[in-house]
Parts: C-alpha cells; structure tokens; sequence
C-alpha cells in the first residue's frame, strides 16, 4: 500500500515536472538565444533556424516552440488531472477535470446542439491553447498567439470545419447556400464566406499583439517619464525607472490575463456558432428520413 | 539573429499550426475526456443502480402493505360474519327454544283441560249415581212403597240428563 502511494506520488511529480519543463525550456531558450535590446523593437517571433521546405523556407520561430510548450504542458496537465481518478474517491482535481468537462460539454450542447457533442474537446482544445497561449506573455515569453500564422492555422481549420458541415447536405445543396437569397449576390455570399476566417484571425491575434504593443509602448514612455522627472536624484537611485512601478502590472492584467481568456472564449465561441449555423440539420434530417424511406421500400 | 515581421504569412507555419490544434484536441479526447467521461458514467451507473434498489425495496415495502392491508380487512370482515352467525344462531335458538316451551305450555294445558273434563265428567257421573241413589233412598221413604228399581233409576236418570244437559248448556 504504501509502496503504491509512493509510486502514486513519484508519477504525480513526474507529471507535474512534465507541466512546467516546456515553460523552463522555453525560457532558458529565450534567455541563451534572444539578445536583449534595450531598443523600442516591435517585431514579430524570433527565428531560431530555417528549415528548406519546398514552396516555402519554414523558419522555426519562437511562436511554434512555445505552441509545442503549450501542448505538452496540457498534455502532462491532463495525465495529472485523470491520474489516480474512481468512481467513489474524488479528490481536488478530480473534480477540476470534471469541471473542465462538464463545463465544456454543456457550453458545447447549449450552443450547438446534442448533434455536435463530440465537439467538446475540440472546442476545449480551443479553449486551452489559445489560452495558455496568451498566458504564456505573463512569464515574458512571447505568445504564439500574437503571430499570425498560429491563429490563421486555427481558423482555417474551423473554415474547413464550416464548409465540411456544410457540404454535409450534398455539394448542390452546399453550392446553392451560394445564390441566396437572389443568385446575384454570390459573389457577396463567397465574400462573406471566405471572411469568416480572416476576421476571425484578425480579430484573435490583433487583440493579443495590440495588448503587446501598448504595454511596450507604455513601459517604455513611463520609463522616458520616469528618467524625466526623477533623473535629477543622485546616482543609481536617479537611474531606477520608479513609474514603471505599478501601471504595467495593471495593463498586463488586462491585456494578459483578461484579454487573453476573452479572446480564447470568443474564437472558441465563434467556432461553435459559425459551424452549429453552418449545419442545416432540418434539411438533413429530411434528406436522412428520405434515404432511410427509399432503403425501407427496396 | 533576426525575427519576423510583424505580419508574414507562412504556409508551412499555418500547416504546423492547423495540425497543433488537431494534435491538442486528439490528447485532449483521449487523455482528458475519455477517462473522465468514463468515470462519470460509472458513477451514474452507480448511482442508478442504488436508485434502482431503492426503487424496489419501496415497491416490496408497497406490496407487503398492501398484503397486510387485505389481510387486515379480511380478518375484519371474517370476525363481523363469525359476530352476525352467532348472533343468527343464538337467535334461531332462542326462537326454537321458546316455540318448544309454547308447544309444551300448550301441551300441558291441553293435557290439564283434557284432565279437567275427564274429572268433570266422572264427577258428574258420580254426583248423577249419587243423586239417584239418594233419591231412590229418598223418594221411597218418601213414597213408602218399593217401586220398581229399575223403573225408579230410568225415570230420575231421565230427569238428571235434562238437568245435566242444562247444566252444560249453561256452561
């Protein structure tokens, strides 16, 4: 007995060890790798190494390491989370992980309907990853979710999600959803259709990057304020940028903490409702009644 | 040394990025969901299993109450039948005793009328002898002569049945 609880221990350290070690790497990363610039620079992830891909190079950057940090972490979270889980016992994260699913679960039948229930993890995937993602800015690292690239991977995957379930009806059905109301506004309709995505993307990582801009901006003006009106003290004291004290831990509440979460909930939201609105599920439940009928005459 | 600009558009970036999330949402399901929602429907099973027992140990409950219940009221309804044919018994017998005790009451009175008018009637035939032989006795001390016996006793029976059949009539 108590040999197990030891190796129960001993895994619950490993998994715990297996949270953090991404987020450490990633650090020790930026640390040997990144040059500090004292510099206002506002740029995007850096490059650790190029690789030759045909059709395009595929520089290896810090969005796409810190993405993989984020998946492990969650990874090793999730074995954490279901280790050790009964029937009868709960413990704390036991009931975390049913909180999690729960949640997500109904969020996903309210939103979309009993039909789309193996959404669930999907939506949390969403949830999570876009999410921590954000979070990451907390320990400086730079968030995936402010490149480009990252969202509009996501997003093109939710568009590939929406267009699937709406072909789900027949390509002439998905292709007629096109001429309405009046065939003439098709080229709107494409427009329309092909916008879900930009915006979606746009909308994403424009709020997380402006979050990163303001606060460097910021940073950097309380410091030019700071040396401003306190330059005149004698020393190193004279040097410490005191106003810096205080304003930036706020905004980064907001832009962080708060804007992050926000904006992973409204990807994750948007995905819902773009491809729940996407399935026309009276129109398949009479095609489906239709084919079930022409099977029971045969 | 050198980053990105702020916006370029990588296809192979995008790709990776596509597949981090399907990655991620294939960890989540299986890592995170399954387990969990296994779980839970376990404990459902669980408790639907106890509300099952519940359930039945209530329907038990029922139905042994119900049992008792007609018990009960069949062991009422025997006592009110043994009650109502005792008191029917009691009844009848009281009736069959009281008809024999008439029948008796009348059979002696009807024996002690019979009595009477055979006592009566041998009184009477005695008085009658009596009568006629005081009579006789008298009517020849009377007469001084011995008339004929037998004509004596004809003439006074005679004039005693008129009386006696008087005497009847009158009673």
């Amino acid at each position: 007995m108590k040999q197990k609880s030891r190796s129960f221990a001993a895994a619950d350290v490993l998994f715990i060890l297996g949270m953090l070690a991404p987020i450490a790497f990633a650090i020790i990363l930026k640390v040997l790798f990144i040059p500090a610039s004292d510099d206002i620079e506002i740029t995007g992830a850096y490059i650790f190494f190029t690789l030759k891909l045909p059709l395009f190079d595929l520089p290896i950057t810090e969005a796409q390491i810190n993405s993989w940090c984020v998946i492990i972490s969650i990874f090793f979270l999730c074995l954490y989370l279901t280790h050790g889980l009964t029937a009868k016992v709960n413990t704390r994260r036991q009931h975390l992980a049913e909180w999690i699913v729960e949640k997500t679960s109904k969020l996903v039948a309210d939103n979309m309907g009993e039909y789309f229930k193996s959404f669930a993890p999907f939506i949390c995937a969403i949830l999570g990853l876009s999410a921590f993602s954000s979070l990451m800015s907390l320990t400086g690292l730079f968030p995936p979710t402010s490149d480009i690239n990252v969202i509009a991977g996501w997003s093109i995957l939710v568009f590939i999600l929406i267009s699937y379930y709406k072909m789900k009806c027949g390509p002439l059905h998905y292709l007629k959803s096109f001429g309405e109301p009046v065939p003439f506004l098709a080229p709107l309709n494409v427009i329309s259709e092909v916008a879900t995505p930009v915006s979606m993307t746009f909308r994403h990582y424009g709020n997380i990057l402006s979050g990163t801009v303001i606060s460097v901006l910021i940073a950097a003006a309380l410091q030019g304020v700071s040396s401003m009106l306190l330059g005149w003290l004698p020393g190193v004291i004279g040097e410490i940028p005191f106003l810096q004290i205080g304003l930036p831990a706020v905004l980064s509440v907001y832009f962080d903490v708060f804007s992050g979460c926000l904006q992973a909930f409204i990807f994750a939201m948007l995905t819902m409702l773009y491809v729940a609105g996407a399935f026309p599920a009276e129109t398949y439940k009479a095609k489906k009644e239709r084919r079930k009928q022409t099977a029971n005459s045969k | 040394m050198q980053s990105l600009e702020i916006i370029s558009v990588n296809l192979w970036q995008i790709l990776i990025s596509l597949c981090n999330l399907i990655l991620l949402f294939l960890i989540l399901k299986k890592f995170l969901y399954k387990p969990v929602l296994k779980v839970l429907a376990e404990r459902k099973a669980a408790v639907d299993k106890q509300y099952e027992n519940a359930k039945a140990a209530e329907d038990e409950a029922n139905e042994m109450k119900k049992e008792w219940t007609d018990k009960m009221s069949d062991a009422d309804k025997k006592a009110e039948s043994v009650i109502k044919e005792a008191v029917a018994n009691a009844q009848k017998r009281s009736e069959a005793i009281l008809t024999q005790t008439q029948e008796q009451a009348d059979r002696i009175i009807a024996q002690a009328q019979t009595d009477a008018k055979l006592e009566r009637k041998k009184a009477q035939a005695d008085i009658k002898k009596e009568i006629v032989d005081v009579s006789a006795v008298l009517s020849q001390k009377m007469l001084e002569r011995e008339i004929n016996t037998d004509d004596h006793r004809a003439l006074i029976d005679s004039f005693i049945d008129k009386i006696g059949e008087d005497d009847e009539a009158d009673e």
